[in-house]
């Protein structure tokens, strides 16, 4: 796949990573879908990956997925999570064999909410929605996923 | 995953939410947060006291990179926050900052004070600056003594600003 802008980042912290935040999180999506239900959780993701992600959203609208791509590979290398990311002719996959986030959560609290990866999910449908591409994220384990973009037919 | 460093982005968009479902949603996240942080707090403050929160927020200010400089005494704790990462990234950020984003601070912590019998005096100083001046006191008279100088003092569930 090709890509057309810089691909830099509009956010691209540095220091020190504070995963207790994952935990916060686990919390929250616990708190929203309680009281407010699952579609309130997925609207809540989606306006990140509409509006916080705009930058993103911006280029892949554009056709350019270079950004998403700098994105995954800067934060979960900042996380030490156990990933690969495969740029294909026709799709672009990330592949986490090891979630920073669902285990740290997993090893604070002993129970990752069931909708713990919609922030995945959401996030992803929203920074593509209607874009050249489709982000997929398919559920591969306790932890683990995979993350496909490619451009709708 | 939303990187941890991009929690208070998606803290931002929460609170927006949950300020159009009214005060009593926001106070309710406010306290489930706090919970939350009851498992990182609660038993260094139950048992070393203020020395436990020196330690809990000398681990925070490396952890959250923040410029602050943290002063312990006998009676008091005093945190003051020069330039607070949370408020910094909401403000450096796509999406708009939630108005009362500052609030959430004193909304989870002056529970855990309430719950351990110290006295919280939160001084957000003003919502659009990322600096505030927390101070945690023993005794009762003396954190009431010290709101008389904050420039905007907050309140928390269960206990509102005057």
């Amino acid at each position: 796949m090709t890509t057309s802008g810089d691909g830099s980042l509009r956010y691209q912290e540095g220091g020190n990573v504070h995963l207790d935040f994952h935990g916060a999180i686990n919390t929250t999506i616990d708190f929203i879908v309680e009281r407010f239900g699952v579609a309130a959780m997925d609207a809540i993701f989606a306006s990140v990956g509409r509006d916080v992600y705009a930058g993103i959203r911006r280029d892949l609208l554009a056709g350019d997925t270079r950004q998403l791509v700098a994105h995954w590979r800067h934060f979960f290398d900042r996380e030490g999570a156990d990933y690969d990311i495969d740029i294909g002719e026709d799709a672009i996959v990330l592949t986490v064999r090891r979630c920073p986030a669902w285990h740290h959560v997993q090893s604070l609290v002993g129970r990752v909410s069931p909708h713990f990866c919609d922030q995945t999910i959401r996030t992803n449908e929203a920074m593509a929605e209607g874009s050249p591409y489709a982000v997929d994220t398919e559920i591969t384990g306790p932890g683990a996923c995979r993350q496909i973009i490619r451009r709708r037919s | 995953m939303i990187p941890s460093d991009h929690f208070t982005r998606f803290y931002n968009e929460v609170f927006k939410f949950l300020e159009t479902q009214g005060e009593e949603a926001l106070e309710a996240y406010w306290l489930a947060i706090s919970k939350n942080q009851e498992r990182h707090i609660l038993e260094l403050i139950q048992t070393r006291g203020l020395d436990g929160m020196y330690e809990y927020w000398s681990h925070i200010k490396i952890e959250e990179n923040c410029d602050m400089d943290i002063d312990l005494d006998d009676d008091r704790l005093e945190l003051r926050m020069h330039l607070c990462p949370s408020l910094s990234k909401v403000m450096d950020n796509d999406a708009a900052p939630m108005d009362r984003y500052c609030d959430h601070c004193a909304g989870w912590i002056g529970p855990i004070m309430d719950k351990t019998g110290y006295h919280m005096v939160y001084d957000a100083i003003d919502r659009q600056k990322p600096q505030c001046v927390m101070r945690i006191f023993k005794d009762k008279d003396k954190a009431r003594a010290a709101e008389t100088g904050a420039e905007l003092l907050m309140g928390w569930p269960g206990r509102r600003a005057d």
